[in-house]
């Protein structure tokens, strides 16, 4: 088996139809309109007044399973592709198998979540942008993009779920999410330790390693779907990030970045509606 | 209640532990650097190939697999410097080169087409063999001042057990054809002629027998 595996390789089985982010943000269905005053509802997050919210909660909760899917695959890589020792430390191996573990049950959980959603699996499409991140050839740039960036994300998703069990009197959602972002608080953690100590006498690599986390997290504000604007339907979960490791000025920048990421999405589609107008 | 100051024997008379044990404090550490070795390569390789199969079941199975046999690598990792080994990395090596080349097959399935290989490899030709080396050094050390790896053993042999059985069970149910049945057979065999060269998980000697390599067996 080689070392480094491309996204296109991921194995799936039929039921599975898989987009890029390309894809994903080209497709208009995803887009919504820039003059959210007047023709937008005036908060985005999935309550169950929304009359498309049980559509909404299926899509992201089986935006949730593909997720964790990639998240297990990603771990598993890098107990593979990196050398003990030489490139990646034992204990960081055995945290990124342990993380395996816990993403394996995730998928279990997921997979009986949607289930008792009453979606399927491959019923949406499945972006693998989460596997890119997961790629790199440096072990600390994986655990910036992944653990820290993207399992960062899973805190806010799993948050806003959590939420949406809560409001939706649906105990048995709240419950799963609430143990699901227990072990993303894990994880985000494990991420931010690791960056710290493997580059404790690096700072070059510590460098690059948050540029690349800062590139996943910018990436992974989906255009403003993640944001504290109640015009995104992720809200950022900034309790759950700090217990994570994340210091105050970390927050502020997925803060900053995410709302940055919201207004750069609503100028372009105002622009291609203008366009469209003329 | 017995009178204060009675004196009681001490060992009560259901605890049979002896005192002595087949391996010595160095054979001990130098099977738990093999174990060690052995556990680290079978938990990479299972996480390395999560991604490669196609079957949602079998993806869940190898990821929770992989951290079980990772936790088994950190327990003989932290168990050598009891043994006087320090330096834990100088003993986490193969038991010999044929150890080294049968891993090196395990591992050479890649396509999304061979997870019946690559679970043959793991749940019928190399989990069994740590189950026997394991069982042989349960059942041979003392069992009064090599406690704690024995408490180490039970744990792991637990999960061996476990991860055998959903293994074996999940290539029961992918087994399909007679062309499958021949697919595994062969595969199997091949990893034994291989593993046999080895001898086990710690060499010749992992069950007891040929303490020195068999004639014919590559030198170790």
């Amino acid at each position: 088996m080689k070392k480094f595996m491309p996204v296109e390789e991921l194995a799936r089985d039929e039921r599975f139809h898989q987009v890029t982010q390309a894809e994903r943000m080209r497709d208009g269905r995803s887009a919504f309109s820039a003059n959210s005053e007047q023709s937008r509802r005036s908060s985005n997050r999935i309550t169950p007044e929304r009359p498309d919210a049980s559509e909404a909660a299926r899509g992201l909760m089986h935006g949730i399973f593909v997720g964790e899917i990639q998240a297990l695959e990603g771990a598993g890589r890098t107990c593979w592709d990196f050398t003990t020792g030489e490139e990646a430390p034992f204990a960081l191996k055995l945290d990124m198998a342990r993380q395996a573990w816990d993403e394996a049950r995730h998928v279990e959980i997921s997979v009986k979540l949607g289930d008792w959603m009453g979606s399927e699996i491959g019923q949406f499409a499945e972006n693998t942008v989460l596997f890119q991140a997961a790629c790199s050839n440096d072990p600390v740039l994986r655990l910036a993009g992944v653990n820290r960036a993207l399992e960062g994300l899973a805190i806010d998703v799993f948050t806003t779920m959590k939420e949406f069990g809560e409001v939706a009197g649906d105990p048995y959602l709240e419950f799963c999410e609430d143990w699901m972002l227990a072990d993303e608080v894990t994880h985000v953690k494990m991420g931010s330790d690791w960056l710290r100590k493997v580059t404790e006498n690096d700072p070059e690599r510590r460098k690059k390693a948050l540029e690349f986390q800062n590139i996943v997290d910018k990436m992974f504000s989906y255009g403003g779907t993640r944001s504290d604007s109640d015009e995104s339907s992720i809200g950022l979960a900034r309790r759950f990030r700090e217990l994570a490791g994340f210091t105050d000025d970390e927050v502020e920048y997925v803060a900053e970045v995410s709302m940055q990421a919201l207004n750069e999405r609503k100028a372009m589609i105002a622009e291609k509606q203008a366009a469209a107008r003329r | 209640m017995a009178s204060k100051g009675k004196p009681r024997a001490p060992f009560a008379p259901w605890d049979r532990r002896e005192l002595p044990g087949s391996f010595s404090v160095e054979d001990t550490a130098r099977r738990a650097g093999n174990y060690k070795w052995a556990e680290m390569k079978l938990f990479e390789a299972l996480g390395g190939w999560i991604a490669t199969v196609p079957e949602l079941d079998v993806k869940m199975r190898l990821g929770t697999h992989c951290y079980k046999h990772a936790w088994h690598a950190e327990l003989w990792h932290k168990r050598l410097p009891e043994l006087r080994e320090m330096n834990p990395d100088r003993l986490t090596m193969p038991a010999n080169d044929a150890l080294v080349r049968f891993f090196a097959a395990m591992t050479e399935p890649e396509a999304p087409e061979t997870t019946l290989e690559k679970l043959t490899g793991v749940y019928r030709v190399l989990i069994p063999r740590f189950i026997a080396a394991y069982t042989f050094h349960l059942n041979n050390t003392s069992e009064i001042t090599d406690a704690p790896t024995i408490r180490s053993l039970r744990f792991i042999l637990q999960d061996e057990f476990d991860d055998w059985r959903d293994g074996e069970m999940i290539i029961q149910s992918l087994i399909e054809t007679p062309d499958d049945a021949r697919r595994v057979a062969e595969h199997q065999a091949r990893l034994e002629t291989l593993m046999t060269e080895a001898g086990g998980v710690a060499g010749h000697g992992s069950i007891g027998f040929h303490a020195t390599a068999p004639e014919g067996a590559a030198a170790q």
